[in-house]
């Protein structure tokens, strides 16, 4: 039972097995192959993106600078006279109103000589004529018309930076601005990539000019606090045309992008969480996991499913067989799967229809061959009971007894009589046997055999001539034991061939197969008038074995029963020769 | 029976959880400090909660703000700041200049306090540097304090002939002598005289109006000082009447009616203050966060003051002027 068991679940997980693989295995190789190549791409948009938004960035950077220096052109147009400028004065009274973020402006005349500083906080001058001509400002606008300082922290905390401007001609001199970089802020916190990400700007040596955070600019030249910042650029610096990943300050991972700010050397950086720059990714990739799992599931189902039903017939057939193998030749397999496992169960059920009747055979054999010769048994089993039907046929009766058996029974002990039986039915039922002769009726020492019915045999005289001498010869073997213990006892035998009606007699729970016609009379009576060691049979028999077995005519004789004398034909038979 | 179980457990739950959700304790409690009285603070008070809004907090929903005003009586700053340490709140701000800041940072080391002032937090001994504040205070400077010398160019740009400046300055205040050595070297620059008045009770104000008319000073210079600041309204009906072309730090002074202003844009600095106080009860250190100076410097010119004062405004203060009222 529990290897059963074992076979039946086996079977059952090979079966799910390759069905949920073979469901789930293409799907989960589809969803990774898109995942994969989702990310790809996203990937690529994104740094598409992001440079996109860097540039713009840069741009709005640009343009804060831009406004700045468009301005400030305006004062370096006329060249300056040896007279105040009180115009001049109030142009740039009005630009530091307008610009907030310039703190103070300084206007050099064309030899190098401060004529103008007007200032947020401090005391303006006017015409102070110092010689500014060494000032670096003053000497980069001068070589390049353009010039930016390098940022600088006043009071290490707020960004500034200084920028000049020459005219055209040397005449109109140079204006020179400290801008408090602070005041991009307006800038860089207006600028939002995506919903949470943001831009900041760094200078050539990685210091922070602007940041949506102020507190962090605001810390001056922190190295902790840039770190973050220059590993950032650093790493999109390396990344070259794949989008860039890194972490920043507070340690969240993000993509960025750079994008340079051409006139002061700074770089603005643009980031996003990779949270939301990948959200797309990662919402396609949940949508895939969660398709993977329904398919998973469902293929699962399908498998369990069609696993059951392809080992439910197999479990049918398996609980068939061992049922008739156990005999219960009657169960049938129920199976409709229209293929070769209903083809299976068909001719299982088929031969355990034909192993029912086989088996019914057998019983009856079985049960037959308690009354009749296994050959008559056989005979009735192959061709029904009609072989057994009362009809008219050619047999050979041959009739055999003991002689002196009823002095001897009186005399002798039960248990010897009993001996003596046991040993000569025994040789006589096997001879019997061989011959495929019927023994129809016994009874104590003699009996009755029929030759050629109901089982028809070739020759049926000399078959019984031969059964005869057979017997004779076998009983003449015990004879000479019984003799040695004492018992004078002899045996004979009659046989005659002739029509007779044959067929079974009897009532219902105990039936005979008998002959009965004169022949079964005459074959008594020779019998009777056998002496010990002799074979009587009659003339039919004589006329039938002529010429194949010897026969010794002895003559006629009286029959009892029969008026006129017949002529009675003696068998000789050689006796087996004992050394005992 | 076993339902029955679960629903005693469920309704134990409940019950355990109830004491919880009744706790005050959800909402952050902040002290406010301030020298005045809150009716010259609304327009502050406006420009704080909107910083605080900004980083997320709104009065009364998510946050609780308790009121100290010391009305205009500063030497009750420390009592009052002590009495609001006493209250455990999760940040102190400390308002409307350096007493405030001063009186706070004095009775508490720990509570991390959030000071709005209009004079150099590292001069005055509030923080250690701008960049770094270290300790427990951070917050917002307007550049009012160091701007007090452009006040007097632009009276002497008023009024170019004049050779002597009345200066009104407050004794008690802690920027008080940095203030005035900045106005006298000023003063040798342009090449004029002052007249240092000093005051700090506001029924001496008349007095002072009276005796800077009486003096030949061409105009008033007022030194940067929370105390003149409140008390705009009463400063520049006082001008009017006794015609002294005056200047102050406030955009409150012009547009009640005085000449004009030149100071740090107040309403910024409290927004600021306001948002530092939010980063603060999101969780920042305040060493995290660096001293914010308010860079932008604004300047009022009333011309109606002028006409009635029959001064001339030159059009290089115009060009200077943030707003003019006409």
């Amino acid at each position: 039972m529990t290897r059963r068991r074992l076979r039946f679940s086996g079977l059952f997980q090979k079966y799910f097995l390759v069905l949920f693989l073979a469901v789930v295995i293409p799907l989960a190789t589809n969803g990774v192959s898109e995942a994969w190549f989702g990310y790809r791409d996203q990937r690529t948009t994104l740094d598409q993106l992001l440079g996109v938004e860097a540039r713009s960035a840069a741009a709005k950077i640009q343009g804060f600078l831009d406004g700045i220096t468009n301005q400030l052109g305006s004062l370096v147009q006329l060249p300056w006279t040896e007279e105040p400028d009180e115009q001049r004065r109030i142009e740039a009274l009005r630009l530091l109103r307008q610009l907030p973020a310039i703190v103070s402006l300084t206007l050099v005349d064309g030899a190098g000589r401060e004529r103008l500083y007007v200032s947020r906080i401090g005391l303006n001058r006017t015409e102070s004529r110092a010689n500014r001509s060494e000032n670096e400002a003053v000497a980069g606008a001068r070589s390049s018309r353009l010039w930016y300082g390098e940022v600088r922290y006043y009071r290490d905390s707020e960004p500034y930076l200084t920028i000049a401007i020459a005219g055209n001609r040397p005449s109109v001199g140079v204006v020179l601005a400290e801008v408090n970089l602070k005041l991009i802020w307006d800038v860089i916190s207006a600028i939002k990539v995506g919903e949470t990400g943001h831009a900041f700007v760094l200078d050539a040596p990685g210091r922070l000019v602007a940041h949506p955070d102020i507190s962090l600019v605001l810390r001056g030249a922190d190295e902790a606090t840039l770190a973050p910042f220059r590993a950032i650029r650093e790493v999109i610096r390396r990344a070259g045309e794949d989008v860039a990943t890194s972490w920043d300050g507070q340690g969240e991972a993000v993509a960025a992008a750079a994008s340079p700010v051409a006139g002061p050397d700074w770089t603005v950086v643009v980031e996003q969480p990779l949270s939301e720059a990948y959200g797309p990714i990662y919402a396609a990739l949940w949508r895939t996991a969660g398709l993977l799992l329904a398919g998973a599931a469902l293929a699962g189902l399908l498998a369990y499913v069609l696993a059951s039903r392809m080992t439910e017939p197999i479990r049918r057939l398996e609980e068939g067989t061992e049922r008739i193998g156990a005999g219960q030749f009657d169960h049938r397999i129920h199976i409709a799967t229209g293929d070769e496992l209903q083809r299976l169960a068909d001719s299982f059920n088929t031969m355990a229809a034909e192993l029912a009747i086989s088996q019914e055979r057998q019983e009856r054999i079985a049960k037959l061959k308690r009354f009749l010769a296994p050959q008559v048994a056989e005979l009735v089993d192959r061709k029904g009971d009609g072989v057994l039907e009362g009809r008219r046929t050619e047999v050979v009766a041959v009739f055999c007894d003991l002689r002196g058996f009823t002095a001897f029974s009186a005399r002798a002990t039960p248990d010897e009589v009993m001996s003596v039986l046991s040993e000569y039915y025994e040789a006589l039922g096997r001879i019997i046997t061989k011959y495929a002769a019927t023994l129809t009726s016994f009874s104590g020492d003699g009996m009755m055999v029929l030759v050629n019915a109901p089982v028809p045999v070739e020759d049926p005289a000399v078959h019984a001539v031969d059964l005869a001498m057979e017997m004779q010869q076998c009983v003449q073997e015990l004879v000479v034991g019984w003799r040695a213990r004492g018992h004078r006892i002899g045996f004979g035998v009659g046989l005659a061939i002739g029509l007779a009606t044959v067929g079974p007699i009897g009532y219902e729970s105990r039936f005979d197969y008998t002959a009965i016609g004169t022949v079964v009379n005459l074959a008594a009576r020779l019998c009777a008038s056998a002496a010990d060691r002799e074979i009587l049979a009659d003339v039919a028999i004589a006329e039938a074995v002529n010429g194949k077995r010897a026969m010794i005519p002895l003559g006629m004789r009286s029959i009892k029963g029969y008026d006129e004398e017949l002529p009675v034909y003696g068998i000789p038979f050689e006796e087996r020769r004992h050394t005992a | 029976m076993r339902r029955r179980d679960i629903l005693t457990a469920i309704g134990g739950a409940a019950a355990s959880t109830l004491p919880l959700r009744a706790q005050p304790l959800a909402v952050p409690l902040i002290g406010y400090i301030g020298p005045e009285s809150p009716e010259p603070f609304t327009s502050r008070l406006k420009a704080f909660r909107e910083g605080l809004g900004e980083s997320g907090f709104t009065e009364s929903r998510n946050v609780a703000i308790e009121y100290r005003w010391a009305q205009g009586q500063y030497d009750r700053l420390p009592s009052l700041a002590a009495d609001l340490a006493s209250r455990k709140p999760a940040v102190i701000v400390a308002a409307g200049g350096a007493p405030a800041a001063l009186a706070a940072k004095a009775a508490t080391s720990r509570i991390t306090i959030v000071f709005e002032m209009g004079g150099d937090p590292v001069a005055l001994g509030v923080v250690d540097s701008l960049s770094r504040p270290g300790g427990n205070l951070t917050g917002v400077s307007s550049l009012s304090v160091e701007v007090s010398r452009k006040r007097l160019e632009f009276m002497h740009e008023l009024l170019p002939s004049a050779t002597e400046f009345a200066v009104l300055a407050n004794p008690t205040s802690p920027t008080v002598d940095s203030q005035l050595k900045n106005l006298h070297a000023a003063a040798d620059a342009l090449g004029v005289r002052l007249h240092v008045l000093s005051t700090s009770d506001e029924r001496e104000f008349e007095a002072m109006f009276s005796s800077v008319s009486q003096l030949r000073a061409g105009g008033l210079v007022f030194t940067s000082d929370p105390y003149f600041a409140f008390r705009s309204q009463r400063l520049a009906a006082l001008a009017t009447r006794y015609r002294v072309p005056a200047i102050t730090q406030s955009r409150d002074f012009p547009i009640a009616g005085g000449l004009m202003s030149y100071g740090g844009d107040f309403t910024q600095s409290h927004r600021r203050a306001g948002l530092y106080t939010g980063r603060i009860l999101s969780g920042e250190k305040p060493a995290d966060l660096p001293v914010q100076l308010v860079t932008k410097v604004e300047m009022f010119v009333n011309l109606k003051a002028a006409g009635t004062l029959g001064v001339t405004l030159p059009p290089s203060l115009i060009s200077s002027a943030d707003v003019v009222i006409e």
